[in-house]
């Protein structure tokens, strides 16, 4: 059985799926990262950039390579797909000569070399090892073909195409400047300084200078973006975006992370739905701020204040050899001495040493410490993974009761 | 057999009652993935909810979605996963609806033999028999095809990691990046679950990894009181309703009851509760009991607790002082007295060897004397137990002499004391030398 004969798929629900219904399930829906608008709000300036290049190369007939860079979510990807059906659109209307688009994506390769079988079997259908298929289309590029259409190729995650020969990245540069190739790459990776840092220098001249940063968003752009997913529909208190937008421009600027927020915002608010009033429910500041404390809170402190009391008072045992030593690591033998003097100080009965390896490698396990493996036994070293003060104050209110 | 089915509900013989009540009992105790049904219901009831809701969408509405569940080891993560999804499964719609997907970090431990798996649980179409047919690249290109030609009509995929942190160290993390790319864009309807014992999780993924992730955790924690854990214990030995023997029944759990107010077993129960609160533990502390239990031995008595809190808690070095020979037991107390003297500095062989020597010469009057290579054997002895260990920095791929390698004791001054306390006829000679430490 060849693979490539067959078809894969995922079989069909015997079972229509419901569509949303309620207010907010709606604005669930529009929330979605995975519902993507037509045209991205706040990337005008980028779309126009990416459309011009390609559009002119197409027009022209010549190739040539760009580099597109920025944090993750902030629309790289999204708005490299958005020029491309602009452009296929003029391509029907006939305003432009025809393409074919490519894309390859780092992260989704076994191995850098696979691209080459990517590309040749998206291009041709042909099946073909990477050498084999790296051979094809270097003679595909250098022949000259008067008939041949512009090839457009989006290569995601370029910095996981890296070898230590690159002859992948060198590859993907070299072709578009062969004359007859009419090829036309964008290439797509999240640092700036990617081709000074990561790339021979025959590589980095190939990539050449056209480059384009993609900004992280900042919070009146994120606030745009929800609002723009949200038209028509009442289902946030303006201040709750708001909220949400400024969180996120304050941590990453991730428009995946404030769609996210949002989106969890309405569940809550759903939850805290009274049961006798049918509609009306608007998303408000708790909801999104209680999302935002779910999705950015570090649960350390919860998880010290959960932990059984034999495993507090180890906690406080590290904590007490750092205060004594004034180093940040201590060995298990140091901290027993200093937590048989705990447990004596609090008429707790003191616990032998194998249930007292047993509780440190449960602190371990969870990375409240950090702890060498058990087989280095007295002489393992235990460092704290949270800084003092927080245990301290976890352990505050807890020791009272 | 045939004669308990034939006595019916009334009173069966002795030995049959005993053999059902241990049947019940053990199946309760021995099993790990039971449920407990009584433990924090309310601290459990809003983990369960946000779980049931997000996998419920999934089918029903066709979201995709990913979450985490962080808890750590014996919170009930896997207990509370699985009775979310038998109460979903009683719908028939959901049946039809979902596919599931199990992987485990400790048995698939590249991406290679996770995908490999996850084509053969889907029943993928390259799958023929339970053999999964194309490299490594078809595989994850035809897996990717497959999930690309899905769209809201398609079943919806649940995918369940468990050990979720070690999916994180998998090359690249392209299996992670992939599903939670499948799980943000138009494709086939899939949510990812996680679950993992690890608090800092979300710092192992990648950025673009983490950026596609949708920051859902859910938190569990082994919250119960000390009220709830008493709860917990008299659960597990209460026998249920359907017994078949009714005054047998109402017999024994009387006994259970009493049990639980009982100061003594309260007060073992504490101890126990003070080091680990989770269920786990309780479990395996009640294993002995149970198992003692026949129509010779009827009842759980006061000193079946105390041996089983004894044997869980024993310390493993003393247990192990108690094995060794009195010459053995010298070398010990010489070393603690180098270690003493030297503050946990690395000893080798000669400075035992001088300070064992020492020893016989001023107290032992030859009593306990041996010869060099007897002593060196001895020593030898106490190093593949691991009582001694080569200090670090030191080859112990057996460079040097071996009389000359610096070494460590991994004794400490209690358990020494503990030992000797305990070891039988030890030479009072050896006694007062290890006193003076």
């Amino acid at each position: 059985v060849r693979v490539d004969e067959m078809m894969p798929n995922i079989p069909k629900t015997p079972r229509q799926r419901k569509e949303p219904m309620g207010v907010l399930e709606q604005a669930r829906a529009r929330l979605h990262v995975s519902a993507v608008p037509e045209s991205l709000p706040c990337r005008e300036l980028e779309f126009g950039n990416i459309y011009s290049f390609v559009e002119g190369r197409l027009l022209d007939g010549t190739g040539g390579c760009m580099y597109i860079s920025g944090v993750p979510g902030t629309g790289k990807t999204a708005t490299v797909h958005e020029v491309l059906r602009c452009l296929q659109e003029e391509v029907d209307d006939s305003n432009l000569p025809e393409f074919q688009f490519v894309e390859i994506n780092g992260m989704k390769l076994t191995d850098p070399h696979q691209a080459h079988s990517q590309i040749l079997k998206a291009l041709t259908g042909q099946k073909a090892t990477p050498e084999h298929a790296a051979e094809i289309l270097d003679k595909r590029f250098n022949t000259p073909a008067p008939r041949r259409e512009s090839t457009v190729l989006l290569v995601d995650e370029l910095d996981l195409l890296w070898t230590r020969k690159q002859s992948v990245m060198y590859n993907l540069f070299d072709w578009p400047t062969r004359p007859q190739a009419k090829l036309i790459v964008l290439a797509i990776a999240n640092t700036m300084d990617l081709p000074e840092r990561m790339m021979m220098n025959r590589v980095s001249s190939r990539l050449g200078l056209t480059r384009m940063t993609f900004q992280p968003y900042t919070f009146r752009q994120l606030q745009e973006i929800v609002m723009s997913r949200m038209k028509g529909l009442q289902a946030f208190e303006d201040d709750a975006i708001q909220l949400a937008a400024r969180k996120v421009a304050a941590v990453s600027g991730d428009a995946r992370r404030a769609l996210d927020i949002c989106r969890r915002a309405t569940e809550l608010a759903e939850l805290a739905k009274t049961p006798g009033r049918k509609s009306a429910a608007l998303v408000n500041m708790t909801h999104v701020d209680t999302a935002v404390q779910e999705m950015f809170s570090s649960p350390k402190i919860m998880a010290i204040r959960h932990a059984s009391l034999q495993e507090q008072l180890f906690l406080k045992a590290v904590v007490a050899e750092f205060r004594r030593s004034g180093l940040e690591e201590a060995t298990f033998l140091q901290v027993s001495q200093q937590h048989e003097c705990l447990c004596r100080l609090d008429g707790v009965s003191v616990p032998t040493m194998s249930q007292l390896s047993g509780v440190c490698s449960t602190l371990g396990a969870s990375r409240l410490l950090l702890v060498e493996a058990g087989k280095s036994d007295l002489s393992q070293r235990v460092r704290l993974n949270v800084s003092q003060d927080d245990v301290m104050y976890a352990l505050r209110d807890t020791s009272q009761s | 057999m045939s004669k308990r089915k034939s006595t019916g509900s009334a009173a069966m013989s002795e030995g049959a009652c005993y053999s059902e009540l241990q049947r019940v009992l053990r199946e309760r105790v021995y099993k790990i993935s039971a449920p407990c049904d009584v433990a924090g219901e309310n601290d459990l009831d809003k983990p369960r909810r946000h779980l049931l809701d997000l996998i419920q969408r999934c089918s029903s509405m066709g979201e995709s979605n990913s979450a985490l569940i962080i808890g750590p080891r014996g919170a009930g993560k896997t207990m509370l996963l699985s009775s979310v999804l038998a109460e979903l499964k009683e719908n028939r719609d959901f049946r039809d609806n979902v596919l599931e997907v199990h992987l485990n970090g400790l048995l698939q431990t590249d991406d290679r033999i996770a995908l490999k798996e996850i084509t053969r649980q889907l029943q993928l179409e390259n799958v023929v028999g339970n053999r999964v047919f194309g490299s490594f690249a078809d595989n994850l290109a035809f897996l990717l095809e497959a999930l690309k030609k899905g769209s809201r009509d398609s079943q919806a995929v649940l995918f369940v990691l468990e050990e979720f942190d070690l999916f994180a160290h998998h090359k690249n993390q392209t299996l992670l990046y992939n599903l939670f790319d499948v799980a943000q864009s138009q494709q086939a309807p899939i949510t990812v679950i996680g679950l993992t014992c690890r608090l800092d999780v979300i710092e192992l993924l990648e950025k673009r990894v983490k950026s596609r992730f949708s920051h859902r955790q859910i938190h569990l924690f082994n919250s119960l009181t000390f009220d709830q854990y008493l709860r917990v214990f008299r659960s597990l030995l209460v026998l249920p309703a359907e017994f078949r023997d009714k005054k047998f029944c109402g017999k024994w759990n009387k006994h259970v009851e009493s049990l639980s107010d009982d100061p003594g077993v309260t007060s073992i129960l504490r101890k126990l509760y003070d080091t680990s609160k989770d269920i786990r533990t309780l479990k395996m502390f009640l294993m002995l009991p149970v198992a003692r239990i026949c129509p010779s031995h009827p009842r759980l008595e006061m000193s079946d607790f105390v041996e089983a809190h004894k044997i869980l808690t024993a310390d493993s070095k003393s247990n192990t002082l108690h094995g060794l020979s009195v010459l053995e037991l010298c070398l010990v107390v010489a070393m603690r007295r180098l270690s003493d003297v030297f503050v946990n500095q690395p000893f080798n062989f000669q400075m035992v060897y001088n300070e064992y020597q020492k020893f016989v010469q001023t107290r032992s009057y030859a009593v306990q004397s041996f010869d060099r290579p007897v002593v060196l054997k001895a020593f030898e002895h106490l190093q593949q137990m691991e009582l001694v260990r080569a200090a670090e920095g030191a080859g112990i791929g057996g460079r040097g002499q071996k009389e000359f390698r610096p070494m460590l004791l991994m004794i400490d001054k209690s358990q020494l004391m503990q030992a000797i306390q305990k070891y039988p006829a030890c030479p009072t000679e050896v006694k007062h030398w290890a006193n003076t430490l």
